[in-house]
């Protein structure tokens, strides 16, 4: 008998608990994981064929290097259109602070394929929007936005914004103002008040709301799908694609892994330099 | 009515802890017997609560025994050691009113309802809070909070009770009213109390064993006059109440004393001696040290200048520079026909051999 | 009533006004979705245009008669209930194991348990197919309560952490050393103290799991269409207001249940000291 297990122990106990969730992730997380990276490299034998298609073919890069590139614009709309909003919450009083704090809150409540649903209404040739700029005399014919890039972007900075705000607004909260005044009292002006001070202050919630808004926008499926064209696809739709249009399982698997990878890798990236935690454990 | 259950006999045997390469607790061994008040005294860090933690089985022993009536309690959990403990921040259950917080333990002992009932209400009366039963832990002050915790902790008659540092929260004018309170809890319940402070005013006005702690070890064992008129080191001497300290150069034995040359230069007789090792100090308390405009009897006489005076409460405190770098610190009563100095006068300190002790550094 | 340290005077040197303007005009931009479908849904046009030209409850009605509708928001939530059990339960285990055990393991199992909040739902999704597949459930009941139990676990996680963060972990320790065992504990002292918690991390699985589109995708059959595959199925054929009353419903319950569950989370804030 080891020497530890001769004292009675709270914290083994606790230990014990995680069996339970450990042993259903396990099985319905962790091996669907390894199946889909196992499954890249699958063909007669082991192989890279698939990833040699998925990096050679020109269509698959430009897919990849499109989702970066929507996913670092979206993040950095939201952080440039989130900051001044949830300035304005953090430092408001009262019934103000709360109400503003459900708007915010309340399209969240409602699901993604609702609120794209709704882009698509306004961005329709028939669409709100169009007829709204028609009626103004500022366009002569209905614009085609539907299927664009700039549509989808548009929808998802909208639905992403609450998940920069959130975190944002939490930091902010947080700062402590004896430090402005401090400043102030050294003779700094708003600008580099601003600059120096507040915007370092709130750091911790710029990298965390960019990382979720990020990471998020790289798996994203159900806008692009319903707004974006064939010219314009993410990821996630085109894995979606290998499966239910080509049922190439494998090559799924690899553009899967390589989602994977690139996820994972932004995300310890962030965590080396943070908590890791997305601002979401431990407020 | 049942007389109060007598509390039971606590071993420590060679109990240590270790968190990989920091050790929080050297190997300890002490024994508490039935029904005394006994004090865990030291500053943070010195692992008096880890040693409470162990007796109450949140902290596993890294090595060793933990013995009641001779019974090891190492594998038993927290809830079958038919301990009582009370908690700096009285950890009430914020959802339960007063009466369902100290029914409580009765209730997991499936104690019958009325028998539940009578046994509460007379817990609630012997600390006088019988009519604040309805109310919710948040309605009460901390004082009261407490006297609630200390019921909880005991109306299931415990035989050993713990407490980790329990008055620290309140002002210091209801501490010595909670520490009177507690003295009597102790002598109407007879249980033993393992007490953990880091005020030594505190372990003096309650123990009838203190046990002082520092960095993991025991440095001292013992009743408080023999802590204070006989510390085992230089620790203890400073830590329980004031001392003259001076870092020992050379010894030399004469006769049944020891003449001393601290490292400051100055020379003085010692007649107790409890070590021979190698570092070691010598050690005066304040108020064996005279203080006076004429030259004195002391075998121990020195001249120097009043540097400070302090009046507090009913004593001055004289700070006497004697020699370039060394202070001699005298405390007198403040009585009408004492002499009394002023800043900056010549004055002579003295104290006698048999009130200076060499002991271990 | 000024003092400096107050965070309004901070905002009257930068500029009062022009930031509550675009505050205001940020937030109507995010409310702007639900301002077109809501009215949608009582228009009196079989195609969708706004402004409508005229009210009607006709939309409402088309849902309520075509049981295809009915059975998928029974199937939603015969779906949403057991998965909000589910991740109560193991959500409210690992978030025990972790905040009370200080095991070195808990930042990595955090981490695992977290990993379904971040990861593409598609790659989760083509993953668990064929594991579902080979357990001989594919289209089955327990295969989509599955797979929104592994998306729902995260939430209750959060949420449970937080509450048992927020009060002392020597109230646990009172409790036993008053005689109660582990289980006793928990349910007399933790569940008191943290079900509004526990109950939050449920209404959020569920929200989640009823609104969850991809995984409903690869892991429903015909039996088991959920509301958001049949919304998805229609939006491809015919974009007619149906879909828009369907949805105010949806958003109806989601923002009651998420409602319920934010105030519960502002309770447990406001109660642990």
């Amino acid at each position: 008998m080891t020497p530890s297990s001769r004292y009675w122990s709270a914290g083994r106990t606790f230990a014990w608990l995680a069996v339970p969730p450990l042993v259903f992730l396990a099985a319905f997380l962790v091996i669907p994981l390894a199946r889909v990276i196992v499954g890249s490299f699958t063909g007669s034998g082991l192989t890279l064929a698939h990833y040699e298609k998925v990096f050679s073919a020109p269509v698959y890069t430009h897919v990849f290097v499109y989702t970066l590139q929507v996913a670092f614009t979206v993040t950095a709309l939201c952080l440039v259109i989130a900051y001044p909003l949830a300035f304005v919450i953090a430092n408001i009083r009262g019934t103000a602070q709360k109400l503003m704090t459900i708007l915010v809150l309340v399209p969240l409540w409602s699901s993604v394929v609702i609120r794209s649903y709704a882009w698509m209404i306004l961005f329709q040739r028939r669409g709100i929007l169009n007829e709204a700029l028609l009626s103004l005399g500022w366009i002569d014919e209905p614009l085609q936005i539907l299927q664009t890039s700039v549509a989808v972007q548009v929808a998802m900075v909208h639905i992403l914004l609450p998940f920069m705000v959130l975190p944002l607004v939490t930091t902010m909260m947080g700062i402590d103002h004896t430090l402005i005044r401090a400043g102030r009292v050294l003779g700094a002006g708003p600008v580099r008040l601003f600059l120096r001070i507040y915007l370092r202050l709130s750091l911790p919630g710029v990298t965390a709301g960019c990382a979720l808004v990020f990471i998020t926008a790289l798996g994203f499926y159900i806008t692009p799908a319903l707004l974006g064209g064939t010219q314009n696809t993410m990821t996630a739709v085109v894995i979606e694609e290998a499966v239910s249009v080509f049922f190439d399982w494998p090559l799924a698997s690899a553009l899967s892994t390589v989602l994977l990878v690139i996820t994972m890798g932004i995300y310890l990236l962030y965590a080396r330099f943070t908590r890791g935690d997305l601002g979401m454990v431990g407020k | 009515m049942t007389a109060a259950k007598l509390g039971s006999k606590l071993t420590f045997e060679n109990v240590a802890k270790r968190y990989g390469a920091f050790t929080a607790l050297e190997p300890v061994n002490l024994v508490i017997e039935a029904g005394e008040f006994f004090a865990l005294l030291g500053p943070s860090g010195s692992g008096k609560s880890t040693l409470l933690g162990m007796a109450a089985g949140f902290v596993p022993p890294s090595q060793g025994r933990i013995l009641v009536e001779g019974k090891d309690i190492s594998r038993v959990p927290p809830e079958r050691r038919n301990i009582g403990m009370v908690f700096q921040n009285y950890s009430l259950f914020p959802f339960l009113n007063v009466f369902r917080n100290v029914a409580f333990p009765l209730e997991m002992r499936r104690v019958p309802k009325n028998e539940i009932a009578e046994r509460v209400n007379r817990m609630l009366s012997m600390v006088r809070l019988s009519h604040l039963a309805d109310r919710l832990p948040s309605q009460l002050s901390g004082g009261q909070q407490q006297r609630v915790a200390l019921a909880r902790a005991a109306v299931y008659d415990p035989s050993v009770l713990l407490m980790d540092e329990p008055l620290g929260a309140l002002d210091k004018n209801l501490r010595e009213e909670m520490q009177d309170e507690i003295k009597q809890f102790h002598a109407k319940i007879g249980a033993t109390i393992i007490y953990v402070t880091h005020d030594q005013h505190e372990a003096a006005a309650m123990a009838d064993r203190t046990a002082v702690l520092n960095q993991g070890m025991v440095m001292q064992c013992g009743p408080q006059s023999q802590l204070y008129e006989a510390p085992a080191n230089a620790f203890v001497a400073g830590f329980l109440g004031e001392a003259n300290i001076l870092r020992v150069a050379e010894v030399a034995t004469e006769g049944y004393a020891a003449r001393v040359k601290s490292v400051e230069g100055i020379e003085l007789t010692a007649a107790r001696r409890t070590a021979n090792g190698a570092s070691l100090v010598a050690c005066i308390r304040p108020e064996n040290v005279v203080v006076s405009k004429t030259p004195l009897q002391n075998a121990n006489l020195f001249e120097g200048t009043v540097v400070n005076v302090v009046h507090a409460g009913g004593n001055i405190r004289y700070r006497v520079q004697v020699n370039g770098s060394c202070c001699f610190i005298a405390r007198t009563p403040t009585r009408r026909e004492h002499e009394k100095h002023q800043q900056g006068e010549r004055v002579f300190v003295g104290f006698d051999p048999e009130d200076t002790l060499l002991i271990p550094e | 009533m000024r003092p400096d340290t107050h965070p309004g005077s901070l905002m009257a040197r930068i500029g009062n006004s022009a930031l509550l303007v675009y505050a205001v005009l940020v937030l109507a931009f995010l409310m702007l979705p639900l301002a077109i479908i809501v009215p949608m849904s009582f228009s009196d046009q079989p195609y969708l245009t706004f402004p409508p030209s005229g009210w009607t409850w006709h939309w409402y009605e088309e849902v309520r008669n075509q049981p295809r509708w009915l059975t998928a928001a029974w199937n939603s939530v015969r779906i949403g209930v057991p998965v909000a059990l589910l991740s109560v339960v193991f959500g409210t285990l690992a978030a025990l194991a972790v905040t009370r055990s200080g095991s070195g393991w808990s930042k990595p199992f955090s981490l695992l348990v977290l990993a379904p909040m971040m990861l593409p739902h598609v790659i989760i999704a083509i993953g668990l197919y064929p594991t579902i597949v080979s357990l001989g459930l594919a289209g089955s009941y327990l295969a989509i309560v599955i797979g929104h139990t592994v998306v729902g676990i995260p939430f209750v996680f959060v949420t449970v952490s937080a509450a048992l963060k927020n009060y002392p972990p020597t109230l646990d320790m009172a409790a036993r050393t008053l005689g109660a065992n582990g289980w006793k504990t928990f349910l007399r002292v933790t569940l008191p103290m943290t079900w509004p918690g526990i109950a939050s991390g449920g209404l959020l699985a569920f929200a989640t799991s009823f609104d969850e589109l991809m995984l409903a995708l690869f892991l429903t059959g015909i039996r088991t269409e959920t509301l958001p595959r049949i919304i998805w199925d229609q939006l491809s054929f015919a974009l007619t207001p149906t879909i828009a009353a369907a949805a105010t419903l949806i958003l109806l319950l989601t923002t009651l249940l998420l409602g319920i569950a934010s105030l519960l989370g502002a309770r447990r804030s406001r109660k642990g000291e």
